[in-house]
């Protein structure tokens, strides 16, 4: 145990109180990074880490995170860093300008320890197909089960006890399935609240900027941090940014909505008793829980809507990719050819599988069937999750049907386990609603998490459910560093 | 059998705004190549589009000008390809939602009657950026890439190239006078591609499409519509079939000429853009958009002739909008002298202009000296002493007043009985040269004029001279 273990709070107080100083926590951040054996770097910041570090000196009180190491995914923009979101297509390409949350995170004087791996571009769930290779679990030392992904990297060096956060972003579950196989707090909050500003694009209309804490209250400090309009992102939001600190902790009276088919397609019975015990707990708490039925087909087909529509703004996103203005070059004689070589060479065939979708349901014959359908269902969908929310304070869920899955199971299993239980965390991006993931319990050693999702921009309200939660669970602070008992 | 073309336009304007359709970086044609980019302009990964407010603005104008159905939520679609000039690999555009739509002009037909052009869509989009091919390697300017334009879109209604040629010359009047662009077909701000077709009179189907490009100024509309139909009349007519392919005007031999067969579309693969939220425009910006267009061409024509001018001045005048400008400006103290100085502009100042190869908007002459130099014309002095004042300003600035006292140009007298005073006492002086004069000899008469001027010292005008001159001649 050492300050870098403790809250966002507790380290601040002892930052303020001179107890520590950001140099030592950078380089404790650093060593543990380098000890590490999760394959989550990208990139170690080692030397640019040390120096903003040691600049910084007097304590400002009022800023909850002067001085606090942190990570990166890699597919943030950083000037002057190497940025290539784990695919070989960006091998090489230095970006011009920061992200928004880059450059709000600098102004914050957090000090930037490294960039972490995703699955390439973002795209996959298993943190397995990044440029740099599988990224492993911390919590299994043998390396047999996945820590999730995309956002792979940020989860490991969380859950490693490497930093107190790391941004990731989130288009299908990225931040909050990880999150889950991890023990972390993962949040994404309301579409538009957080520029989008530098973040490589996966698919716009589902794309989040995210992050791993170890508690709610670090991830409040965080969402305040990172929230606000950004005129570089017009999509992002003009309303006020909220103070988001949980408050209000007690569950009496609130509405929970649990949706039944997905608890009842969960095979797990470890994961499944411990959920109840869950309900049970908040039950006694006061909260008032509803099972909802959300209406089977909708569930079935959120799988395929977010693979139709993920795929065919993918494959618009990355059309950029060329090899003529940045990026790896592989030559050529003409302008087809460069283009061709850059982007034959440059992507896994993972990648070229979801261009191919993205493509097949874009075209002329096919659109009308495929990809304004899927806009359809998604409507439809989002409808639903709206009108369950306006009965209710919350729809609270297991994360993932299971804790983390061994690397050598298949990730093509089309159960109807998995298209349920293991796709829900989408409706969250569906609907663009603020949905936090928070560690549950551990089954067979792993971590397991629940997720909560309020309506949009009730990010506060979100909070104060996480965070009595978190009261419940017993969870607060867990790192493989500071392990903690499971009480549920 | 008798043919009839079939001719649709789609005409590509840029705008003259300060940035950007989507970008913050300057929008400029003349800066060095590479220096007006910004990350956006360059696609580079995380950057995102900014509707550019001048933009829409702009479009609104023109579809308002074009009297079409404004649409207030403003939305954007990807145009999804690659090319080496297109850095996204795709276009930002209004495929489902243009802004504008069923709209129409009103141009003069060949058979000189007002005839009705329908108008299908108007929309918003970025330009690529500008290529630069050599023999073994290509240079790309992104200085042009998300530069705004507007696309006008015409329905098949145009029958000929004259009519082509109007409908261009009205567009680019619109574009040009509502402040949306410099309309410079000839530096590729205002492009046209043209679709023709032909069938028999009467006949309700259309022939196959024919493109053409390349086509660089409203004349050469008209000439390559007229040798593509006559070339497609003459394919009909020997039984051959007429391709589907895109030709351009070759301006030398005034033929088109094949640059390729259309194969099958190209699939755009269209869908809404994501990083752009619908915009709901209130009918207020709307209004005010449309409120605050400066005054559009014919507008300015009608209250020109109005004033006093002819047709053909207004038109000389309009056809360049720095100098009706101008004429504006110097109108402004005295509307009555519009014709005067209007009439200035188009001899004195276009023949200055001209000798000295230098634009309208160069000239440093003020618009008030010049209504002043008006005044004197109108206050009795002659054109000629005026044209001197004027000329006098031109080279050497300076006021009116200043030039007339530099050049010693009196005014000229036409008061009745000082000139007939001056006339009889030359008459009393020269017998004989009104014997000469009553014996044939015109020469007389113009010795007379030249000896009233001398005694009068130039006072007085020499066209009062000259009348009373002859009215006293009779006399005698």
């Amino acid at each position: 145990m050492s300050y870098l273990d403790l809250s966002i709070r507790e380290i601040h107080q002892a930052l303020v109180e001179k107890k520590t100083t950001p140099l030592e926590l950078a380089k404790e951040a650093l060593e543990r990074a380098k000890a590490n054996n999760d394959n989550a770097f990208e990139m170690l910041l080692e030397e640019e880490a040390i120096l903003e570090a040691s600049k910084l000196v007097e304590p400002e009180e009022d800023n909850l995170l002067w001085g606090i190491p942190y990570c990166l995914k890699d597919n943030f923009s950083t000037k002057g860093f190497e940025t290539t979101a784990s695919s070989n297509v960006l091998n090489g390409y230095v970006p011009l300008f920061d992200a928004t949350v880059v450059s709000k995170l600098k102004e914050k004087k957090c000090v930037l320890i490294g960039k972490t791996t995703l699955d390439e571009l973002a795209m996959g769930g298993t943190g397995t197909t990044g440029h740099k290779g599988i990224t492993f679990n911390p919590y299994d030392p043998s390396h047999t089960h996945m820590v999730g992904g995309s956002s792979c990297g940020s989860a490991a060096v969380v859950a490693a006890g490497i930093v107190p956060f790391a941004l990731g972003s989130d288009t299908g579950d990225s931040v909050r399935k990880p999150a889950s196989y991890a023990g972390l707090v993962g949040m994404k909050p309301t579409w538009g609240r957080i520029s989008r500003y530098g973040l490589f694009p996966f698919a716009p209309s589902l794309d989040h900027v995210g992050f791993f804490t170890r508690d709610v209250e670090d991830s409040a400090i965080l969402l305040e941090a990172l929230s606000g309009r950004d005129d570089m992102d017009s999509t992002s939001s003009f309303r006020p940014v909220d103070s988001y600190l949980p408050k209000e902790k007690s569950l009496k009276g609130k509405r929970i909505a649990v949706l039944s088919e997905i608890v009842d397609a969960i095979s797990n019975k470890e994961v499944r008793a411990s959920f109840d015990r869950a309900v049970k707990a908040m039950e006694d708490e006061g909260a008032i829980i509803d099972y909802v039925k959300f209406g089977l087909q909708d569930l079935e087909a959120i799988y395929a809507t977010y693979i139709v529509i993920s795929c065919a703004e993918a494959t618009s996103n990355d059309a950029n990719l060329d090899g003529i203005k940045f990026g790896a070059y592989h030559g050529g004689k003409t302008y087809r050819e460069v283009m061709s070589n850059a982007r034959t060479e440059g992507f896994s065939h993972l990648i070229k599988r979801r261009f191919i979708i993205g493509s097949f349901a874009l075209m002329r014959e096919n659109v009308d069937v495929l990809f304004t359908r899927a806009q359809k269902v998604r409507a439809k969908i989002t409808a639903r999750v709206n009108e369950i929310l306006k009965d209710h304070d919350t729809i609270f869920l297991p994360a993932a049907p299971s804790p983390a899955p061994l690397l050598s199971a298949s990730s093509d299993a089309l159960s109807d386990e998995y298209l349920i239980a293991d796709n829900h965390l989408a409706l969250g991006n569906f609907a663009g609603l603020p949905s936090v993931t928070v560690p549950l319990s551990f089954v067979d050693g792993l971590p397991i998490g629940v997720n909560f999702m309020c309506r949009a921009f009730e990010e506060k309200e979100l909070y104060n459910l996480a965070s009595a939660f978190e009261k419940i669970s017993g969870l607060a602070g867990l790192s493989t560093v500071s392990p903690k008992e499971a009480r549920l | 059998m008798n043919f009839e073309a079939i001719i649709g336009l789609e005409i590509h304007v840029e705008m003259k705004t300060a940035s950007k359709m989507f970008s913050g970086s300057p929008n400029t044609f003349t800066r060095e190549p590479n220096t007006c980019v910004t990350p956006f302009d360059m696609a580079y990964p995380g950057t995102m589009p900014r509707v550019n407010k001048q933009a829409v603005i702009n479009a609104i104008r023109v579809a308002n000008a074009l009297h079409m159905e404004i649409d207030p939520l403003v939305r954007f679609d990807r145009k999804n390809y690659f090319y080496s000039d297109l850095p996204k690999g795709f276009q930002i555009t209004q495929q489902f939602h243009p802004i504008g739509k069923e709209g129409y002009l009103e141009i003069l037909g060949k058979d000189g009657e007002l005839k009705r052009i329908g108008i299908e869509r108007i929309h918003m989009e970025e330009d690529t950026c500008k290529q630069l091919h050599f023999a073994d390697y290509s240079l790309l300017d992104y200085n042009r890439a998300g530069v705004p334009l507007v696309e006008i879109v015409s329905k098949p209604d145009l029958r000929n190239g004259t009519e082509a040629m109007r409908y261009v010359e009205a567009i680019r009047n619109i574009v040009l006078y509502s402040g949306t662009s410099d309309g410079k077909m000839e530096e590729g701000s205002l492009r046209c591609d043209v679709n023709v077709s032909i069938r028999p009179y009467g006949s309700k189907g259309f022939g196959t499409k024919v493109e053409l490009k390349n086509l660089n100024s409203t004349k050469n509309i008209e000439l390559a519509l007229d040798y593509e139909i006559a070339r497609q009349t003459a394919c009909l007519l020997s039984n051959r079939e007429i391709a589907q392919e895109t030709r351009r005007y070759d301006e030398a031999s005034g033929k088109t000429v094949l640059m390729r067969v259309k194969t099958d579309a190209v699939d755009y693969k269209y869908f809404p853009e994501p990083n752009i939220a619908p915009i709901q425009l209130s009918m207020e910006f709307v209004q005010n958009a449309i409120d605050t267009c400066p005054e559009l061409y014919d507008s300015k024509l009608a209250r020109y002739l109005q004033n006093g001018l002819s047709q053909t001045d207004a038109e000389i005048l309009l056809s360049n909008i720095d100098m009706a400008s101008f004429f504006e400006e110097a109108t402004v103290k005295d509307p009555k002298l519009s014709k005067i100085i209007a009439n200035f502009l188009i001899v004195e100042i276009n023949a200055y202009l001209n000798k000295n190869g230098i634009a309208m908007n160069t000239l440093g002459l003020n618009p008030e000296t010049l209504s002043d130099i008006a005044a004197f014309q109108d206050a009795g002095y002659t054109h000629k002493q005026c044209a001197d004042i004027l000329n006098y300003v031109l080279e050497n600035g300076g006021s009116a007043e200043e030039a007339r006292l530099a050049k010693h140009i009196e005014k000229q007298s036409d008061n009745a009985s000082e000139v007939l005073a001056f006339v009889t006492g030359v008459l009393d002086a020269n017998p004989q040269s009104i014997e000469d004069f009553k014996a044939g000899k015109d020469r007389a008469k113009g010795f007379l004029i030249g000896q009233v001027m001398k005694a009068a010292k130039g006072k007085v005008n020499p066209a009062a001279v000259a009348k009373v001159m002859d009215e006293e001649l009779a006399k005698r």
